[in-house]
């Protein structure tokens, strides 16, 4: 009987929530640390998990560091291990709020908005702000990109001097999602 | 002396295949792994719902096979019991239908918490 209403519960709940959220499981996510006229610093991650609730445009993404390619595979393994330490820190995520979001102000013309929120990588959270975005509406999915910058040092990420000429500090940043009503 | 340049040359040349072949080295290839554990995806989804921080060191970057049944398809994905989400490098094949039996093989990447899902990337099916 328990269980039955606890089931039950579960069932009204999920559905509940179901009803104004947007979800990609394959958001892109992609990062450049290039220096110029030395090999590119770049790598893709096609497999992030993004939510937005429309009803008051809180968001929220998470990415699994071990998803970011490089081109080089010596590079993809020296990130993982070196850097952003994939083993004990195997998620990176995102939790923010839409600035003034509307969802029935959207369409298929591209509007830009911001966000707010928190950042965590390799273990440390850091707040951003006003980072803008574009979002539109396309045959019922709400299409969100946008980009933005971060520093390595913010992340307690030591870079080693032999590569640090290599390396930019400053990180760009782009993402795109595709959300989908669940 | 001659002898000495020649050696010395034949050494650098070789310096530098080793080096070359070592910074540019190819990628894993999960396809031609052997799995090192072999899982239901319930198994495997429960390890990881239970305690994530044993099942990440435990699973992590292994190629593993999970078997159960396909419960949603689309281009480049298979999810498996709502439980493990898997994704392909190529568009797969559109003759497998949704809750029919499925063995993939593929790479742990991680635990997803806000879907609580299980995810592999580089599949391929086995059967």
């Amino acid at each position: 009987m328990k269980k039955i209403t606890f089931l039950i519960l579960v069932l009204i709940s999920i559905s509940a929530i179901g009803q104004n959220k947007y979800l990609t499981k394959t958001g892109l996510l992609a990062f450049e640390a290039s220096v110029p006229s030395f090999e590119e610093v770049a790598a893709k991650n096609n497999s992030v998990t993004a939510i937005l609730n429309t009803e008051n445009g809180e968001f929220a993404a998470l990415a699994l560091v071990k998803a970011f390619r490089f081109k080089n595979a010596l590079m993809e393994e020296h990130f993982n291990e070196n850097y952003a330490e994939s083993d004990s820190h195997p998620k990176t995520t995102f939790k923010g709020k839409i600035e003034n979001f509307n969802f029935d102000a959207l369409s298929e013309i591209d509007r830009s908005l911001t966000i707010d929120g928190s950042l965590t990588f390799h273990g440390v959270t850091k707040e951003i702000k006003e980072i803008s975005l574009t979002l539109k509406v396309v045959d019922g999915k709400i299409i969100l990109s946008g980009s933005f910058k971060v520093l390595v040092s913010d992340f307690a990420i030591d870079i080693p001097k032999i590569v640090a000429n290599k390396l930019s500090d400053e990180v760009s940043v782009a993402f795109n999602f595709e959300l989908v009503k669940k | 002396m001659q002898k000495k340049i020649i050696i010395l040359a034949v050494i650098i040349v070789i310096v530098a295949i080793v080096g070359y072949n070592y910074i540019y080295q190819d990628h894993r290839s999960i396809e031609n792994e052997r799995a090192e554990f072999v899982v239901s995806s319930s198994e495997i989804a429960s390890l990881f719902s239970e305690n994530a921080t044993t099942a990440e060191q435990k699973f992590l970057n292994k190629t593993i096979e999970v078997s159960g049944l396909v419960s949603e398809i689309n281009t480049n994905e298979i999810t498996i019991n709502d439980k493990v989400f898997c994704q392909f490098s190529n568009v797969i094949q559109n003759t497998i239908k949704e809750s029919s039996k499925i063995k993939i093989k593929g790479r742990v990447i991680g635990y997803d918490d806000l879907l609580e899902q299980v995810k592999l990337d580089q599949c391929t099916i086995i059967k």
